[in-house]
């Protein structure tokens, strides 16, 4: 019972992690319909500051941490994508395998091959007792920063008219402009979001590994990615969704499946993805059978 | 600014997919005030010189709003310069409320003095919007998301009002509601352009009705020509 406890508040805070980083592909495919690979980059970036300015104290650390993130995701836009406005999804796609690779390789300049660590908040690697269960205390502060961004997040769509423009552009782009909402400024704001959301997941990240190295975002981004597809991508609370699922289920067969099975852990994972996409292609939270074009 | 400015002026506007003409060099005057028809067969091209006038698409040609010329604006910029659409199909958004759907039509207006006077207006116009405020655009009836669409384009207080189909799949209850509130929408003096396939409708409706044929004007009709069976064949036939 003690440990079913255990790996279940394991799998919520994985969840967790997957869903804010899937959040963050879906605001960004939502509004350009850009599947942003490199969203791995702007995490490794934000994970990279944190190990370097930690020393200096989280509330320096944390909010360079998220300046980087959103510095470097707005360039992203500013740089490539705003660049190539008639492209296809499949050239976008691609543009931003290319864009990951090459800012890998940039990583690897600046900073070697080699990852680079420091203690990231060592107080939440420790494990506290609760009625007899032991909790890692990094999960419960996963579930409550996923929680509290997920709440401000939802405010900010729901309440703020910025917010209802960037829905609106998700929803239905063309109409949204021919409504007046401003495609730079919504197309901007979805990428900012997603900085933000890309250093909450490195600074959780960084907390767990305390090493990040050129290529520390690109796992997080593929699960995230597969998350958002299955949940629904076009839909920006189905790829939360789809990302938390991927991530739940991802921890739960890490601490469920027999020791000489644990290897193949992803292949359960990714069977679970094929059955799910032979099922509903559309994703899991999206009615109908196709995907919008 | 000269009273003959006002409204909106098109020349020689084309439009091609793919090297396909669909607009073939339209001109069309909307004044102010005025109800102005677009009729023709499906195919024709009526949408497309709706978009293409609000430069959601590549074109060619001038378009002229108020006597500003808003060629090459982003739709954005284009609504901003007083002209609003009400796309074909309605496109509400449907997963949010109706009061949030018409906070966005405010997004694309001139000022935001007097935005609380216009959702005023705005409700007046349409009372199923008041009484369903709260509810999800998407759970409306067609004939209440049209009242919607119509609605959120007000919202920008635009001077020139263009509906692509606003009677397509409405009952006859909802098609009196729509023309009736366009009625009252030209007799407050914004400019009207009403694309439509009721060509008899539109006719009468209308102070002059252009008949779009093969992305070309063909004809140019007039209220009383709404009752003649042969115009109206013609326009539609050739």
């Amino acid at each position: 019972m003690n440990q079913l406890i255990q790996s279940l508040v394991d799998a919520l805070s994985a969840g967790a992690t997957l869903g804010l980083a899937a959040l963050a592909i879906g605001l960004v495919f939502g509004v350009i319909r850009l599947a942003n690979f490199a969203q791995g980059e702007i995490i490794t970036a934000s994970g990279y500051s944190i190990i370097f300015t930690w020393q200096l104290g989280w509330y320096v650390a944390i909010p360079i941490a998220i300046l980087i993130g959103v510095i470097l995701s707005l360039l992203m836009e500013l740089g490539v994508f705003s660049r190539m406005r008639t492209a296809t999804p499949a050239t976008l796609l691609v543009a931003s395998f290319g864009l990951s690779f090459l800012l890998q390789r940039v990583y690897e300049l600046l900073f070697s091959n080699n990852v680079q660590t420091a203690p990231v908040a060592p107080e939440l690697a420790q494990s506290v007792d609760v009625g007899g269960i032991r909790i890692q205390l990094l999960s419960v502060a996963t579930i409550v920063i996923a929680g509290v961004l997920l709440f401000a997040l939802i405010q900010f769509l729901n309440k703020s008219i910025w917010g209802l423009q960037l829905q609106a552009a998700a929803a239905d782009f063309r109409t949204a402009r021919l409504v007046g909402i401003p495609a730079s400024r919504v197309i901007g704001l979805s990428f900012a979001l997603s900085g933000i959301l890309a250093a909450a997941v490195a600074f959780v990240s960084t907390v767990q590994t305390g090493a990040v190295g050129p290529t520390f975002g690109v796992p997080i981004v593929i699960l995230a990615l597969i998350g958002a597809v299955i949940g629904g991508i076009d839909k920006i609370y189905g790829a939360l969704a789809g990302g938390f699922l991927v991530g739940f289920a991802t921890s739960m067969l890490a601490s469920w499946l027999p020791s000489d099975m644990s290897n193949f852990r992803d292949a359960y994972v990714f069977l679970l993805v094929i059955i799910v996409l032979i099922i509903r292609p559309s994703g899991l939270l999206v009615s109908g059978g196709t995907v919008r074009t | 600014m000269p009273s003959g400015d006002l409204g909106l002026v098109v020349r020689g506007l084309s439009v091609a997919y793919a090297g396909v003409p669909a607009v073939r060099g339209v001109d069309l005057d909307v004044p102010a005030g005025h109800a102005i028809g677009l009729i023709g067969p499906n195919g024709a091209g009526k949408s497309s010189t709706l978009l293409a006038i609000m430069g959601a698409i590549p074109h060619q040609g001038t378009v002229k709003v108020n006597g500003e010329d808003v060629d090459g604006l982003a739709p954005e910029k284009v609504v901003r310069r007083g002209i609003s659409l009400v796309p074909e199909g309605r496109h509400v958004f449907a997963g949010l409320s109706v009061k949030d759907n018409l906070r966005l039509g405010g997004v694309g207006r001139r000022s935001q003095d007097g935005s609380a006077d216009t959702l005023d207006y705005v409700l007046g116009l349409f009372p199923i919007l008041a009484e369903f405020r709260d509810r999800q655009a998407g759970l409306l009836s067609g004939g209440q998301q049209q009242q919607l669409a119509i609605g959120r384009a007000l919202m920008a207080d635009p001077d020139i009002l263009m509906l692509d189909e606003p009677s397509l799949g409405l009952s006859p209850t909802a098609v009196d509601t729509v023309f009736d509130a366009l009625a009252t929408i030209r007799s407050a003096g914004k400019a009207v352009l009403v694309v439509e396939q009721r060509a008899e409708f539109t006719v009468a409706f209308c102070e002059r009705t252009y008949v779009l044929h093969d992305g070309t004007i063909t004809l140019t009709l007039k209220p009383e020509d709404a009752t003649n069976v042969d115009v109206l064949t013609k326009a539609y036939f050739g």
